[in-house]
């Protein structure tokens, strides 16, 4: 076949068409799956092998052609396809999407502050919840008999002695140095069990998160600059900060950390108790005994640790007034954050 | 801690106003919980770090108060009321004080004061006790009680003509001895509960309350009034055991020095003196030798180094020295340190630079960041966790997070578990650590078909527990709950998608193949439940709950269905290493197979003998659609196929694709009595 002469013919046919709908016409004659030019391209395999480079060039060229002039017909016509299909769309509607889950709020702050200590330098550590009675508190410098153990009261095992439920994250201290030697920056976060009676405030079972520099030269004034970045990013930068005496076993000084209050901005609300103040965290530098239970030379190395309730901060920066509300799993509640 | 600001001005000259003392109390460690104007005074409550005991004591908060005030201190100790002459000789009293062990009363002074009057306290007194919450009885007890604010020695009054001897014994108890306290309770105690007694029975718990039967009443004329130490591991476990709690336990718990008890005891006995109650004419004493006090050496340039600031030679002396420490050279920027008896807290230097550090103000410390050296940061599980997380979210899941901790009663009927029980549980719902989180999940579930949602999809991350033989187990667990109906609005119209053990199948294939896990397998077990296999090691498993379960969970007329997998597995296989294969560069041919086959046939067999018989072209099999209906005969269903076939090497011809297909579609029709639609 000529295909000059198909060309040609084609060429006018076009020209005269004066409707969008003819024009999808065309498109199915020549362009369609058993149009004109698929027959035309179905006959090369029986030319002589010769022709059929040439002829197969030329063919393609056609359709080329062929296409564009479909298409310059289409401008002329406002694409009446594509016009219709917008008029058609209310927007109104809703998207046609997936719908994803939600990571619970515990979580993403979990998630959020480990990557704050993570842009620092520190690294994330985990230890089991069952701990040993010696991680728990001796190796800590809790001794027995001490009413400092109150505070860390404790649920024990039954068939296991002196083994027990982790009641502070501190632990991993002890595991985490005794496992390796200094520079050392970590963060621990995890589940804690404490036998409190439920409220508003209190639960035997809560999250925490630790934290651990160690090296030659750290000292109180680190732990001021290193918790004051950890503050601001989580906090924002324009909140203030201060560094409370306490007492904790395993750090000698030891420090309670407050941080002015995200309500009131410190004029006092009921929220901070009317003191401006909104206390956050515990923290000191770790306790000579302690670096010696794990072996360390305290006469070259020191360090700071820090630990704080992830729910208290989880539920200042989001406003949630029960703590109960975490582990009751409404989805109403879940999927506000 | 309660006090006064008048009481406290009696021991310190002091003149700021109340609110700029209690800021300054609280940035020294003393919390101000706090702080009330009242009858022209005002009463501080501060709440007391356990290693502080001094602080229980309005002169220990005086010396605190003036050391960060630097105001002057007005505290007299006494050796005795008033020198030996106010002991009158006549008439001559004999009394003994013999003590068990001496490891469990350390000291104990006894004074006997005869002519008592009781009546009731001067204004002044009684108004301050009230004001700190104590009640006001009678003259006696209301010295005893203001002396051990005052001073923090708790002592106890006898009446001395109720105890049936002149000597008084500190012992432990017998077994079964009973004694009735002054709160009119009998308590029967155990052998290890320190008590005072006389010849023949306890007439008090000693360190933690009096004895009902010897107790100061109206007519008391002769008081014995004790002033001592007991150990303090030995009141805290009595304590303990006998459930009770008083000022006295809680002081004696946190330890009493021997200054402290012996001056209390005089100041005690000069005060009763000075009001007329009585007139003392013994004093005894028994026990050990007070310990000598510690010294420690503290060094300028460490104390510089840990703090991150130098402070002065003679700034570190004069703090020193207000708290009442005594500060000697040593050698070039060494201090020697001698410790007073009342703080047994400071033990080493960092003691020490704690107490510099909080006078001269943790705010004057300046802020700085350490040098970090980096360390390599390796993929930790705990990111591979966090993974895991993200993949279930973005399938539609959300987490949840459930107690650890539950009643055994949640786990009826849901299989055979060695359990870890909680020794000192609180209650039923902590006696044992769960050995699987589906309670979690299906207690959750329960609370939000409460809450009408219609399609609930939740999973939990957590560790579970089973007890071993010399240790617990304690490994990670991933469960996934979904119940009700999702409802799509597609371009179509809305779609309901029943939920069911396929949507299970479907979020874990997903999982494992987004963590490059890519050899698993479903197998429906004899009870119907889902074997899911991994690198072919059974690692979970897959159901629909059953009633009884769903009954115990109070779950009514729904379906759930839920999965739980030992994670810790998934974890170490967890592969995020991809490798780029090449783009196919010929066209591949596709093929669908629509049959009709008895509904027992299942896809997995039908799959396996398209893929045994299609020929080395084909890349891949699959379902891409099912029927059951009107068309379909009943016990049978409609499945269709996609099968595409390709060649690494050339462009495959229509031939050699058909004549492989419809060998695969004879097998099918011969195999499974497969019909062609």
């Amino acid at each position: 076949m000529d295909i000059e002469a198909i060309k040609k013919q084609i060429e006018s046919d076009i020209q005269n068409i004066s409707s969008s709908e003819g024009l999808e016409e065309a498109r199915f004659k020549y362009l369609g799956r058993k149009g004109v030019l698929a027959q035309l391209t179905a006959t090369i395999p029986s030319l002589p092998a010769q022709e059929r480079a040439v002829f197969g060039q030329q063919a393609n060229i056609l359709k080329d052609k062929i296409a564009n002039l479909i298409l310059e017909k289409e401008k002329l016509f406002g694409s009446p396809a594509s016009g219709a299909m917008q008029e058609s769309v209310d927007i109104g509607m809703p998207g046609v999407s997936q719908e994803v889950g939600k990571l619970h709020p515990i979580t993403r702050v979990i998630d959020e502050i480990c990557n704050i200590f993570l842009r620092m330098g520190f690294q994330v550590v985990e230890g089991p919840e069952i701990e040993t009675e010696y991680n728990n508190f001796s190796g800590l410098n809790i001794p027995l008999e001490h009413p400092s153990r109150d505070a860390f009261d404790t649920f024990y095992l039954k068939d296991y002695e002196k083994l027990l439920l982790r009641s502070h994250t501190s632990p991993v201290q002890v595991r985490a140095m005794k496992s390796r030697k200094p520079p050392l920056a970590i963060v621990v976060p995890g589940r804690v069990y404490r036998p409190d009676a439920v409220d508003a405030s209190h639960l035997f079972m809560f999250n925490q998160i630790e934290g651990l520099m160690v090296d030659e030269g750290i000292k109180f004034s680190d732990l001021k600059g290193i918790l004051e970045v950890f503050a601001r990013s989580v906090f924002g930068e324009d909140i203030k900060m201060r560094f409370r005496p306490h007492f904790f076993p395993f750090t000698e000084p030891s420090a309670e950390v407050d941080i002015s209050c995200i309500i009131c901005k410190g004029r006092g609300c009921p929220v901070c108790g009317r003191k401006g103040w909104l206390e956050i965290l515990g923290s000191g530098m770790i306790h000579p005994n302690v670096l010696r239970n794990v072996g360390y030379d305290t006469k070259k190395y020191s360090g700071f640790a820090f630990g704080m309730g992830i729910e208290r901060i989880v539920m200042l920066k989001y406003g949630i007034n029960d703590i109960r509300l975490f582990f009751e799993n409404d989805l109403r509640f879940l999927r506000q954050f | 801690m309660k006090f006064t600001y008048n009481w406290l001005k009696d021991f310190v000259d002091i003149r700021l106003p109340a609110e700029e003392l209690a800021d300054k109390l609280t940035m020294a460690g003393l919390e101000v919980r706090s702080l009330e104007a009242k009858d022209g005074d005002f009463v501080f409550d501060i709440e007391i770090t356990s290693n502080r005991p001094d602080w229980l004591s309005v002169v220990g908060v005086a010396r605190e108060a003036a050391a960060i005030t630097n105001s002057k201190l007005k505290i007299q100790s006494l050796k005795s009321t008033s020198g030996s002459q106010s002991l009158s000789p006549q008439p001559k009293t004999s009394f003994k004080i013999e003590i068990e062990d001496k490891k469990d009363c350390p000291l104990y002074t006894a004074k006997i004061i005869r002519d008592v009057k009781i009546r009731p306290s001067p204004e002044w007194l009684s108004k301050r006790l009230e004001m700190v919450g104590c009640r006001s009885v009678n003259n006696i007890v209301d010295i005893i009680n203001y002396i051990m604010f005052t001073y923090g020695e708790p002592m106890h009054a006898f009446d001395l003509d109720k105890l049936d001897s002149d000597k008084i014994f500190i012992r432990r108890a017998k077994k079964y001895e009973k004694i009735t306290s002054i709160d009119d309770q009998e308590r029967v105690l155990e052998q290890d509960i320190l008590v005072i007694a006389d010849k023949e029975k306890p007439v008090a718990i000693a360190g933690i309350m009096g004895g009902k039967d010897t107790e100061v009443d109206g007519s008391t004329k002769n008081v014995l009034l004790e002033a001592a130490i007991f150990n303090l591991i030995v009141i805290r476990q009595g304590k303990r055991k006998l459930g009770m709690q008083s000022e006295s336990a809680y002081r004696f718990e946190r330890g009493i020095d021997y200054e402290t008890a012996r001056n209390a005891s005089w100041q005690a006995t000069r005060l009763i003196e000075e009001l007329c109650a009585g007139k003392c004419v013994l004093a005894e004493e028994s026990g050990l030798p007070a310990p000598k006090k510690t010294k420690v050496n503290l060094s300028l340039d460490h104390t510089g180094k840990l703090l991150g600031v130098n402070i002065t030679s003679s700034r570190v002396k004069s703090i020193l020295g207000n708290l009442g420490f005594a500060v000697s050279f040593k050698s070039k920027g060494v201090f020697s340190v001698e410790t007073p008896l009342s703080r047994q807290d400071v033990k080493a230097d960092v003691d020490l630079i704690e107490e510099i550090a909080r006078v001269y103000g943790f705010e004057n410390v300046p802020v700085t960041l350490p040098a970090v050296k980096p360390q390599v940061s390796a993929y930790t599980d705990t990111d591979r966790v966090y993974l895991i997380k993200s993949i279930l979210i973005s399938l539609g899941l959300s987490e949840i997070i459930s107690y650890s901790l539950i009643s055994k009663d949640l786990l009826k009927g849901m299989g055979q578990y060695s359990l870890v029980e909680i020794r000192n549980p609180l209650s039923k719902e902590q006696e044992v650590l769960r050995p699987t989180i589906i309670p979690g999940i299906l207690k959750a579930i329960a609370v939000n078909l409460n809450q009408k949602q219609s399609f609930i999809g939740i999973f939990e991350i957590s560790k579970i527990f089973s007890a071993g033989k010399d240790n617990p187990r304690e490994d990670i667990a991933l469960a996934i709950g979904i119940s009700g109906v999702k409802s799509w609005l597609f371009s179509q119209g809305q779609i309901k998608d029943e939920q069911g053990l396929l949507h299970i199948k479907g979020i874990i294939s997903t999982l494992l193949e987004r963590l490059g896990i890519n050899d698993y397998k479903f197998v429906l077990s004899p009870d119907k439940s889902v074997d899911i296999f991994v690198n072919k090691e059974l690692t979970g498993r897959a159901s629909r709950v059953i009633k009884e379960t769903l009954d115990n969970f109070d779950i009514k007329n729904k379906e759930v269905f839920i999965a739980e997998l030992y994670l810790g597995r998934i974890i170490n296989l967890v592969n995020l290493n991809r490798k780029f294969s090449s783009l196919p560069v010929y066209p591949s041919i596709s093929r669908d197979i629509s049959v009709v086959v008895k509904k027992e046939i299942s896809v997995d067999a039908l799959l396996d003998e398209i893929k045994a018989n299609a020929g080395a072209l084909l890349r891949e099999a699959k379902v891409i659609d099912y029927y059951q209906g009107k068309q379909i005969p009943d016990g049978s269903r409609g499945l269709t196929f996609s099968c595409v076939y390709r060649s690494e090497e050339r462009t495959l011809t229509e031939e050699e694709v058909n004549s492989a297909h419809l060998l695969t579609l004879e097998v099918l029709k011969n195999k499974f009595q497969a019909q062609l639609r």
